[in-house]
């Protein structure tokens, strides 16, 4: 809720109807590390070390953030800035800002790692320089924190490697789906890193954005305030790819989490895909139940950046609509500028007990049950 | 299979010409041996007979679907169902390839086809203005050829774009629009060779049908508030035709919290984007997209979401099948005020269906369209 309201009183206004924040458990599901060149070039073989040397670290390229300049301090929270570094890339101001400030039980950290159009030993190399960054840097200093393992998705044989090198490593909680994959997401291609996913009780994860968003049904919007809202369509079409495409009825136990791109879509886009298989069901022969019954089984959503409808109780309609308030999670998104505060992000009208799920029971579940289906330790 | 309604204003009902020989005499004969020698049909291929979707039983039955001439539309739809006024659509253009100068003369011959074949034949009929949507220039000519006959109601644009419709480039169309007082009409397909999604292609119809709604709709809706289109044009209207709109109520949501911490980026947006929405577009009804699981009381909830009382007009996207969609359902929640509203009301104000007599009048001065 720190988005600011410019008209005069509304945020007063508003803050008097927050619930108040979780009284049990606290999971914070979409936190992001920002890794620096000085973290990740010791951690690279050659050629890779000189290949992001000589790129600038890699990090918005050829194709990247110059696409939609994002006009809020370039997209962070001003006071999240760290001297001589980048917001994010301190686990110190993360612990006394986000950990410490709202007392959370747990995060979960979601790297955000560029380069889809990057060969694949770079990927690879990247991916796993990352991952050992995060697990010495950030999950040996603070037990709070779990982390999302990064691979090189679009090449499916070095990403199951890069799964099995962390097998034995429980804080690795789920595995990143790549927002910007080459083919999309139903994709046979795709269906080792599933297999992996599934067998070792890892969460697939998708948080938006990354990777080639070059063309697209309407073509390229104009504007960040475009590109932003449109985000959550990346989920639209991952979640109906991977039902439409048989994944569930090939991993029946691969839990997916949809991240950073709200709730308040779900319901209606499960309507009509609902409505729509009942006239075009014979395109989907292997589908054993309507789309929604996969959708309720295999997906969870993360809440920010929550929807703030004029009334209150519309949000609460529209989470009921899901039909999955067993399945949404609370995020911050912390250190981005549309930030959500645990203690402000749910309007009252969200029970008690619904309150309590989404802040902290459901993520444990969703990273316990996996864990435990696969018989490991349970973490969360 | 929902119940067409009797007596209502249709907004969406297809035609189609029933084979590329029908359109030849509208064409210069340059495109006559294009057509012969490149195989060019009519297709069908955008509601292919093999899906379910593409025909009502009935229209099935009949043997020809759309309607490819008068006499059947008049004994598939005017005589049973009588409504007080259908506005036709005709998509075949949306695949029209990639050449600018084809699509430029099949749309032209195809608003010639509808008014000879159509509008001339009964005055209840409305037209949609196709247009070539890779020539925008072009676009308006056409759009200014046709805006003096009034009983064309729309400009007819697919909702895939190579970019979205809200765009300066496409600034010749919007202009257009408004110096003719013509709503623009956002409808499936279109994008011909372009991929409907980021990740590519669509594995299968269901999926691709789809996509036009809960994808790429979204993305024109952003674009065309963004963009300050209705700033630079006040009176533009947009209709939403057979993208549902179930999806309106959360983009409206997001949209306004974006802008509240965004709008530096586009200050001419001057109110919350969900003002412009709920006041320049307009959706149809058909596909509801409500399941049937759906209760009444969340039906209810939704309908105050969106405000379905003022933003829906009837249609019965004829000859297309969208099974139970809950139309009955989302109808009957609005009271008989609401119900007669979305039935003809709402379309009787937004096309001036009521207030204007059909025929050729002088086009409006518009004081806008001189900015």
């Amino acid at each position: 809720m720190t988005t600011i309201d410019e008209r005069t009183g509304e945020t007063t206004a508003a803050a008097t109807e927050r619930a108040t924040p979780a009284t049990t458990l606290l999971v914070d599901v979409d936190v992001h590390p920002m890794y620096l060149p000085r973290d990740i070039l010791p951690r690279l073989p050659e050629p890779w070390r000189t290949r992001l040397e000589r790129s600038g670290g890699g990090r918005g390229s050829r194709q990247g953030s110059q696409t939609y300049p994002r006009l809020r301090n370039g997209g962070y929270r001003v006071d999240a800035a760290v001297e001589g570094g980048f917001p994010g890339s301190d686990l110190g101001l993360m612990q006394e800002q986000l950990l410490d400030q709202y007392g959370h039980d747990v995060a979960v950290l979601i790297p955000l790692i560029q380069g889809a159009g990057e060969p694949a030993g770079f990927q690879a190399a990247m991916a796993h320089a990352v991952n050992e960054w995060v697990r010495e840097e950030w999950l040996e200093r603070d037990p709070r924190l779990l982390a999302t393992l990064n691979v090189p998705f679009d090449y499916p044989d070095l990403a199951v490697a890069e799964i099995e090198r962390y097998a034995d490593d429980k804080r690795f909680v789920q595995v990143a789906i790549s927002g910007g994959a080459h083919s999309e997401w139903g994709d046979r291609k795709y269906w080792p890193i599933y297999e992996a996913a599934e067998a070792r009780g890892l969460v697939m994860m998708c948080h938006v954005g990354g990777g080639n968003n070059g063309y697209r049904g309407a073509g390229a919007p104009s504007f960040y305030l475009e590109q932003h809202i449109w985000l959550h369509t990346t989920m639209v079409r991952l979640a109906m790819g991977m039902i439409c495409e048989g994944v569930f009825n090939e991993f029946p136990a691969l839990q997916v989490a949809l991240v950073e791109a709200c709730i308040s879509w779900a319901g209606p886009l499960q309507w009509a895909m609902d409505a729509t298989f009942e006239v075009l069901g014979e395109d989907l022969p292997h589908l054993e139940a309507p789309p929604s019954q996969y959708f309720r089984d295999h997906y969870w959503m993360s809440t920010q950046p929550i929807e703030e409808p004029d009334d209150p109780a519309q949000l609460l309609q529209a989470i009921e609509f899901t039909g999955m308030t067993d399945r949404i999670m609370f995020s911050s998104d912390y250190p981005h500028w549309d930030f959500d505060s645990p203690d402000r992000a749910l309007p009252i009208s969200i029970r008690d007990e619904l309150r309590d799920d989404i802040y902290g029971q459901n993520a444990t579940h969703l990273y316990t049950a996996a864990a435990e289906r696969a018989g490991r330790h349970a973490s969360a | 299979m929902s119940a067409i309604a009797h007596g209502a204003i249709d907004c969406d009902v297809h035609v189609e010409p029933e084979s590329m020989a029908v359109l030849l005499p509208y064409l210069d004969p340059y495109w006559h041996e294009y057509i012969r020698g490149g195989r060019i049909g009519i297709g069908h291929r955008l509601y292919p007979a093999s899906e379910a979707l593409s025909a009502r039983p009935e229209a099935r039955a009949a043997g020809s679907f759309p309607p490819a001439d008068y006499s059947t539309l008049r004994t598939q739809l005017l005589e049973p169902y009588e409504p007080r006024a259908v506005v036709l659509t005709c998509v075949a253009s949306f695949q029209a390839g990639r050449n600018p100068y084809y699509e430029t003369a099949i749309t032209r011959a195809i608003n010639d086809w509808m008014r000879e074949e159509f509008l001339d034949r009964d005055d209840r009929l409305r037209g949609s203005v196709v247009v070539p949507t890779l020539h925008p220039e072009a676009a308006a000519e056409e759009i200014d050829r046709l805006g003096a006959d009034r009983r064309f109601a729309q400009i007819l644009l697919p909702v895939r774009s190579e970019t979205p419709w809200g765009n300066v480039r496409y600034r010749a169309i919007h202009d257009a629009a408004a110096r003719n007082h013509l709503p623009l009409a956002l409808h499936p397909w279109g994008g011909v060779s372009m991929a409907p999604t980021t990740t590519g292609g669509a594995a299968s119809y269901y999926e691709d049908y789809l996509y036009n709604s809960q994808i790429i709709a979204p993305a024109q809706m952003l674009s065309l508030v963004a963009e300050g289109v209705f700033e630079r044009h006040p009176s533009l209207r947009v209709v939403l035709a057979e993208l549902g709109f179930g999806w309106i109520p959360s983009l409206m949501w997001r949209y306004d919290k974006d802008w509240k911490a965004l709008w530096r980026e586009t200050p001419w947006v001057r109110d919350r984007p969900s003002v412009y929405i709920k006041k320049h577009f307009r959706a149809t009804t058909s596909p509801t997209q409500i399941p049937r699981r759906v209760s009444e009381l969340e039906v209810a909830q939704f309908a105050h979401m969106l405000g379905a009382w003022d933003f829906l007009m009837y249609s019965s996207d004829y000859p297309h099948d969208h099974g139970e969609d809950g139309s009955e359902k989302l109808l009957g929640v609005l009271g008989e005020d609401g119900r007669e509203a979305v039935l003809r009301g709402n379309a009787a104000a937004f096309y001036e269906i009521e207030t204007e007599p059909a025929g050729v009048t002088p086009p409006e001065t518009d004081e806008e369209a001189r900015r």
